[in-house]
């Protein structure tokens, strides 16, 4: 698995593609852009400035038997994964704080059933509380699309939509 | 020759796995920040790969041959102008300030493209080699220069002829500030390739021939599509570009434009199911507008009547389209009122890759780019078909039927005639 930030050579902003996840620290920024339904989980330790991203699109990793080779898939996965980096690489437990975007749901087609985005938003909220791991922020929901901007120094997440006068910028 | 999705899977995973391996090492030898951009088995005619090679920009590439578990050629292409400035930074180092004029492409830099081109060509390979766990061997490298496809092709024994359906592995790797990019073709020779196919394949699979009516499919379905465009707007459509490819659920968006795009989606039903997405620039949205709504409309937004148009628009396309593939395939397929969205190219596509991706890895994409003369109508269409699906519909489809199906645009012309 990549972590970007520690390759010679890696790029900065990091930019998280779907199904990926990146474990970072300080001024680094990691950026997923393009999100509809799929979620951005920012998680971060406002005491040490370590966080990370991920860019899931499933809800329920347990369910299926490959999520442990993709763990950033699925939002479940993604946030265990997500926090055992970040412990490893000194955050506190405890102290670890989440953020949420994305989750949107566009198209009303039959396929999708009641929604999967918001199926997505409420495994990472599910999770999240299973590990009582508090969430401080989210804009999630609706029907447009969101590029995020996560620093985990700060635990500045930006959301940018593509209609400014509608939807705006939001920091979270 | 049998092939199934584990086999695809397989080639997918080695093509990205190449790609990163020649990503570093480029990075290491010379010091430019890359990362890998699109990755993407294409299925291709001898003569579209052709076109591709001789879009009109001087082009140099450095090509090896390869002997073990796959032979055949895996070559690395360039712009020339890109290849120069790549290897500027090496020569300068070396002390030869000099060499870098971009006009004579002198011996120094020539063996400094070699070099690099063999340094990534390498690194390609041993992915693949770690992916099958096998050796390959790789030849000593030859440099190929030139505008069209001749150089780079014409002297390959197994090269693909014009209407052979060629397998190719194609990737993208940029560098993170001069936006250079290269792209990498693998032409493995047939026979290996079956041996490789028939080691890889988990299942039955389907015969490597009847991939050929994917390529039916997508024919008709874009013809049919840009002849109803063409009828209900009155600009004169073409298919600028059609390709098959087979990518990782996740590449999808990474292809489409990060920006503001105006777009209609669809899913289908049927042998097989799916979704069908179409996506104008901007400028093309209103230019389309304009030529469907006789009155003047808001030219910042798209308000009710430019949001109809063009979801008129688009459903008449769809039905095209997946006429086209329903004629071929001897089936029906029904599909959806349309949607319409106007936001983020990739988040316009991502809510499909979710509704798929619980079921599948990967996906062959029909992708298709319809252009017009004289006119902003550029609209790039992403048919993206269930795989098992597909998988089903082709197995079903005899594949001398593919050739007897006619297509509308046939019979307009023996009407006109």
């Amino acid at each position: 698995m990549k972590t970007y930030g520690t390759e010679p050579g890696a790029p900065t902003p990091v930019q998280i593609g779907i199904s990926e996840l990146a474990v970072s620290d300080g001024d680094d920024t990691l950026k997923s852009f393009g999100l509809g339904s799929c979620i951005a989980i920012a998680l971060y330790d406002p005491d040490s400035g370590i966080g990370g991203l991920a860019h899931a699109m499933l809800p329920d990793g347990d369910a299926v038997s490959n999520s442990d080779r993709k763990p950033g898939k699925y939002a479940d996965t993604a946030i265990r994964a997500l926090l055992r980096r970040m412990v490893e690489r000194g955050a506190s437990y405890t102290a670890v704080e989440a953020k949420l975007a994305g989750g949107s749901d566009m198209f009303e087609f039959d396929s999708f059933g009641d929604g999967v985005g918001q199926r997505n938003a409420a495994a990472a909220r599910a999770e999240l509380e299973k590990l009582g791991v508090p969430v401080v922020g989210e804009d999630v929901g609706g029907r447009h699309g969101r590029t995020v901007e996560f620093t985990p120094g700060t635990g500045k997440l930006v959301v940018k939509t593509a209609d400014e006068d509608e939807h705006g910028v939001t920091v979270l | 020759m049998r092939l199934d999705v584990n086999v695809l899977g397989t080639f997918y995973r080695m093509a990205r796995e190449g790609a990163g391996l020649a990503a570093g090492r480029l990075t290491q030898m010379t010091g430019v920040e890359t990362r890998v951009g699109v990755t993407k088995l294409n299925f291709m005619r001898g003569q579209e790969i052709r076109r591709d090679l001789a879009d009109g920009s001087a082009l140099v590439g450095v090509r090896v041959e390869l002997t073990g578990a796959i032979d055949g050629h895996s070559m690395v292409v360039f712009d020339r102008d890109d290849a120069g400035r790549i290897v500027e930074g090496l020569l300068s180092e070396a002390g030869a300030d000099e060499a870098a004029d971009a006009d004579a492409f002198d011996r120094m830099s020539q063996s400094a493209v070699l070099e690099v081109g063999q340094v990534m060509n390498s690194g390609f390979v041993d992915g693949w080699a770690d992916v099958l766990e096998s050796v390959i061997d790789v030849s000593t490298p030859t440099f190929v220069e030139g505008e069209s496809a001749e150089p780079f092709l014409d002297d390959l024994e197994n090269a693909p002829t014009d209407d052979d359906l060629a397998l190719l592995f194609q990737s993208r790797i940029e560098t993170v500030d001069a936006e250079i990019e290269f792209d990498h073709y693998l032409f493995p020779e047939r026979d290996s390739m079956a041996a490789l196919l028939d080691r890889l394949r988990t299942s039955d699979g389907i015969a490597y021939d009847k991939l050929d009516g994917f390529d039916r499919m997508a024919e008709r379905g874009a013809e049919e599509m840009a002849e109803t465009a063409t009828k209900l707007t009155g600009i004169e459509t073409n298919i600028e570009i059609r390709r098959l490819n087979f990518v990782s659920l996740e590449a999808i968006p990474q292809q489409v434009p990060d920006e503001k795009l105006v777009g209609v989606a669809f899913e289908f039903d049927g042998v097989p199911s799916g979704y069908l997405l179409f996506l104008f620039d901007e400028a093309s949205a209103h230019e389309i507008v304009d030529a469907m709504v006789p009155m003047d409309v808001d030219d910042d937004g798209f308000d009710e009547m430019g949001r109809s148009a063009i979801m008129e628009l688009g459903n008449i396309m769809a039905s095209g389209f997946l006429d086209g593939w329903a004629n071929v395939l001897d089936t029906t397929i029904d599909h959806s009122t349309p949607e319409f969205i106007h936001d983020i190219g990739p988040a316009a596509v991502d809510p499909v890759v979710v509704g798929l991706g619980a079921n599948q890895e990967y996906a062959f994409v029909f992708d298709t780019l319809v252009v017009a003369d004289g006119h902003a109508f550029d609209c790039e269409v992403y048919a993206i078909p269930d795989s098992s699906d597909l998988e089903r519909a082709l197995n079903d489809l005899e594949v001398g039927r593919i050739e007897e199906t006619p297509t509308t645009a046939e019979f307009q012309d023996l009407d006109q005639s």
